[in-house]
């Protein structure tokens, strides 16, 4: 077969692959940076799980392959093997010859972590054989049936994730006096071993009780009828909205900052949604929007600013809104004739101007310039409210609860917009302009109605943006905002309601459990987008609900997406009417 | 089985039936188009009477897509009239001459790929639609049985030219082929349209399809009182069923008329098989 002669070609590329993957990783840093992140104390850190990481997902990659099994996991020892071989040639090297001239970041530190505080050659035969170890183990685990492969790999991502939460779960588990859970499970800033042990088995048998769970549901699910289906709807939402409400209760008052930034992206990610997820216009300079609303607010609500009304923020509000929506008229109305590049390299202009606008002399006199504005009022004009259920409410809670309205407010109207005759026409639009036009749609109206609408839900997250910080500095309205929002939604899934909420959380959430990352951020943004491109462009929540919601009962999901094999032998079925 | 819509669509024969059913739907005069310095249509006259099936035929790049595109608002002729209906079509945006009652199809299919098939058809009947963004928000009762109408038709659309209901979650870009070219025939006629532009509507058919698609036509003219313009290459389609054939070469008008009469021209048998033939 012709498999068996490319699996050994296959596992080369992807072994060096893996082994260059290492090698960067170490050499920009990120590797040292995290060496002193426990992962599970006193057996391993987060920057030998960086190290392991490559070749594991090599010999994933590899079991995937067609041929014997024998083969495979041979292959998958290769491929762990030459990025183990990589790697320990390269810290041989490192150790003999001084490269730190041209690699600043291969430090004494990070060459002795490498090699496990060994001599080099020692440290390199310990990297090569756990290189190929992991490599053998990756394609075991691709190779073993389903049944091992998901509760494996549901545990393996459970121990990771809950040594990550060391950060946020030690220090609210001692404060809110359950000290000796905490000192159970965390010790020396990362999982103890019996924490992690039982964190694998538990998640591993979940992951086992699950899928006949999961079937029985769905089973479930199929004997419903339409009115059943949203009633059940209905409680899920308020379910999850009471849970939004008590969050801040749980997580503290540092996490609820947290949540803040989550929320304000969310609501900058709905915004852009629309405009690049339902009519797909790429926009760029998508920041404008946000810092148009947070200008706004703080001229017309700072009595320190050029206006001086230092109105309440719920009378500017409505005023910041419609100003921000003519702001996108007025941006859009400019762009109407542009189409895919052309448009989001003039939308990326666009963004630069608005922040050296705002930066500017000129304008100093009414924007404040590089001082930008202070003096900005609370949301309530109060430092603590008393609310009848939720208590007392101050600090970033203050923010967060109109925040969750807001956001839940954009939801629903992106929600709503999505499934109508609207939604459908910016779908046509994104889909073929020329045609969407000749099918009777006005592309300037919908343009112009897309940017319009973006920049209305946009500039709401950077009402409450400046509401929460108290002042707006032009500094902060740069391209890496347009770009992470950006990121947001394309991780998500374009179009994807659920996917800018999952987006914001990985992207600005989980960044906070990983403060070490903070410097490698847009590295690691960057290669998450190459990645989500490569191998999942349809986002990781994937915009289906339509379908979904749409199949009534009578059909089963046929499963994959693209399962329309038109060749396909299909039962009989009444020819179509109309040709007989 | 009946064609005709059992949703409510404006009976807009019960007054023309009676002044101009033989009337004329479409008047193109004069009609020419340069671009920079080529001749695509050259003083083009053409009619189209109320429920025929006109032709246009042609060489390759004698102007008849290029026709086309003017009588859907997608280019402006450098000179001439085109009026539909009384109203000029002359410096109106391709959305108001669908509106008007203009539906077209392309040469090469194009549909909106990554939308439904049911979607696609639902896009279609975009301008015999009310709702603005405003009524879908605050959720208006109007909204959600337009919207159910809507449906309905287009599923009534998809049974009428044979695109299987099942197919109707299915994504556009995955339909075999001639069903792709009856999702783009149903989009069309979910405008309500009355004259119908068809480009090639049978290119890449086999016989079996091209009969059926043939059929079809002339079902649909028959049963929803249409008006259909037709350019096609297939000489056993466009003599079968059109009532007069237009010939166009080098952008210029050479014949008109009959079918037989077409057949029997000799500038059409000198533009199509050369010179020699003729003599």
């Amino acid at each position: 077969m012709a498999g068996s002669g490319s699996i050994w070609r296959r596992a080369l590329t992807v072994g060096l692959v893996a082994g260059v993957a290492v090698l960067y990783l170490a050499t920009v840093g990120l590797v040292l940076a995290f060496a002193e992140r426990s992962f599970v104390t006193g057996v391993t850190s987060f920057g030998r799980v960086i190290l392991a990481i490559p070749p594991l997902a090599a010999g994933f990659v590899i079991g995937s392959r067609a041929g014997s099994v024998n083969a495979r996991l041979a292959a998958g020892l290769l491929a762990g093997a030459i990025s183990g071989a990589l790697l320990a040639v390269s810290l041989l090297f490192a150790s003999a010859v001084d490269i730190r001239g041209v690699l600043i970041r291969v430090s004494a530190p990070l060459i002795s972590f490498v090699a496990w505080d060994q001599d080099a050659v020692t440290g390199a035969g310990i990297n090569l054989a756990l290189a190929v170890g992991l490599g053998l183990v990756g394609a075991a685990l691709r190779i073993a049936p389903r049944s091992v492969r998901m509760p494996v790999l549901a545990a393996i991502i459970g121990v990771v994730v809950m040594s990550l939460l060391e950060r946020f779960l030690r220090p609210r588990l001692t404060e809110l006096d359950f000290t000796d859970v905490a000192r159970f499970l965390y010790q020396g800033g990362g999982l103890t071993v019996p924490a992690a042990l039982i964190t694998f088995v538990l998640v591993a048998a979940i992951a086992v009780a699950w899928s006949p769970v999961r079937s029985r549901v769905q089973r479930a699910a199929a004997g419903t009828d339409a009115g059943q289906r949203s009633t059940i709807r209905a409680v899920l939402i308020v379910l999850l909205i009471g849970a939004l409400l008590y969050l801040p209760e749980v997580v503290g008052t540092f996490f609820s900052q947290v949540l803040v930034s989550v929320g304000l992206y969310v609501l900058l990610g709905l915004g852009l949604n629309i405009v690049v997820g339902y009519a797909g216009l790429l926009d760029l300079g998508y920041v404008a929007f946000f810092a148009v609303g947070s200008y706004l607010t703080a001229l017309l609500t700072s009595p320190l600013s050029s206006l001086g009304l230092g109105l309440p923020f719920w009378v500017a509000l409505p005023i910041v809104i419609v100003g921000a929506a003519v702001t996108g008229l007025l941006i859009g109305a400019p762009v109407l004739r542009l189409r895919g590049d052309y448009l989001a390299i003039v939308t990326l202009g666009f963004g630069e101007i608005a922040r050296l606008l705002f930066l500017s002399d000129a304008l100093k006199p009414w924007l404040g310039g590089t001082q930008g504005i202070l003096a900005i009022p609370d949301m309530f004009g109060v430092p603590r409210i008393e609310l009848p259920i939720l208590g007392v409410i101050s600090g970033p809670e203050l923010t967060y609860y109109p925040l969750v309205l807001f956001c839940i407010l954009a939801i629903f109207i992106a929600h709503r917009l999505k499934y109508s005759r609207t939604g459908r026409a910016w779908n046509a639009m994104r889909e073929d302009e020329d045609v969407a036009e000749a099918t009777g749609i006005s592309t300037v109206n919908y343009k112009l109605l897309a940017f319009a609408m973006g920049a209305g839900i946009g500039c709401l997250g950077g009402a409450v943006f400046a509401t929460h910080l108290e002042s707006v500095f032009p500094g902060t309205f740069n391209i890496i905002v347009s770009i992470t929002v950006l990121s947001i939604v394309i991780l998500g899934g374009m179009g994807s309601i659920p996917g800018v909420v999952l987006g914001s959380l990985a992207l600005i959430g989980l960044p906070e459990l990983l403060r070490e990352f903070a410097e490698f951020k847009l590295l690691v943004y960057g290669g998450v987008l190459m990645v989500m491109m490569i191998l999942r462009p349809e986002g990781l929540l994937p915009d289906r609900a339509r379908q979904l919601e749409l199949h009534e009962a009578d059909e089963e999901e046929t499963g994959d997406d693209d399962s329309l094999a038109p060749s396909a032998p299909r039962a009989a079925e009444p020819t179509p009417e109309g040709l007989t | 089985m009946s064609l005709a819509p059992t949703s409510p669509i404006p009976d807009r024969d019960a007054a023309s039936e009676s002044s101009d059913a033989q009337g004329i739907l479409l008047e193109a005069r004069g009609v020419t188009k340069r671009f920079e310095g080529l001749v695509a249509n050259r003083d083009i006259d053409f009619d189209i009477p109320r429920h025929a099936i006109v032709s246009i035929i042609g060489p390759n790049g004698a102007g008849k897509t290029t026709f086309f595109n003017q009588l859907s608002g997608v280019f402006q002729p450098t000179s001439g009239s085109i009026v539909f209906e009384g109203v000029s079509l002359v410096g109106l945006a391709p959305h108001d001459v669908a509106e008007l009652g203009i539906a077209r199809t392309y040469q090469n299919i194009r549909l909106f790929q990554n939308m439904s098939v049911l979607a696609n058809v639902m896009v279609g009947r975009h301008v015999r639609m009310a709702a603005q963004w405003y009524d879908a928000i605050i959720g208006h009762p109007k909204v959600q049985r337009e919207e159910e109408l809507a449906r309905q038709r287009a599923r009534e659309l998809l049974d009428i030219v044979g695109v299987r209901r099942r197919y109707e979650q299915d994504l556009a870009k995955n339909l075999p082929y001639g069903d792709q070219r009856r999702l783009e025939l149903a989009r069309a006629l979910a405008s309500d349209p009355k004259l119908l532009l068809l480009d090639e509507p049978t290119a890449g058919m086999n016989p079996g399809e091209t009969r059926q698609m043939t059929d079809l036509i002339a079902r649909l003219r028959r049963e929803l009182q249409l008006t259909i313009l037709l350019i096609e290459h297939d000489m056993k389609v466009v003599m079968g069923i059109s009532e007069r054939i237009t010939v166009l070469d080098y952008g210029e008008q050479i014949a008109e008329g009959t079918p037989a009469e077409i057949r029997a021209n000799p500038r059409v048998i000198e533009a199509y098989l050369g010179k020699q033939a003729t003599t």
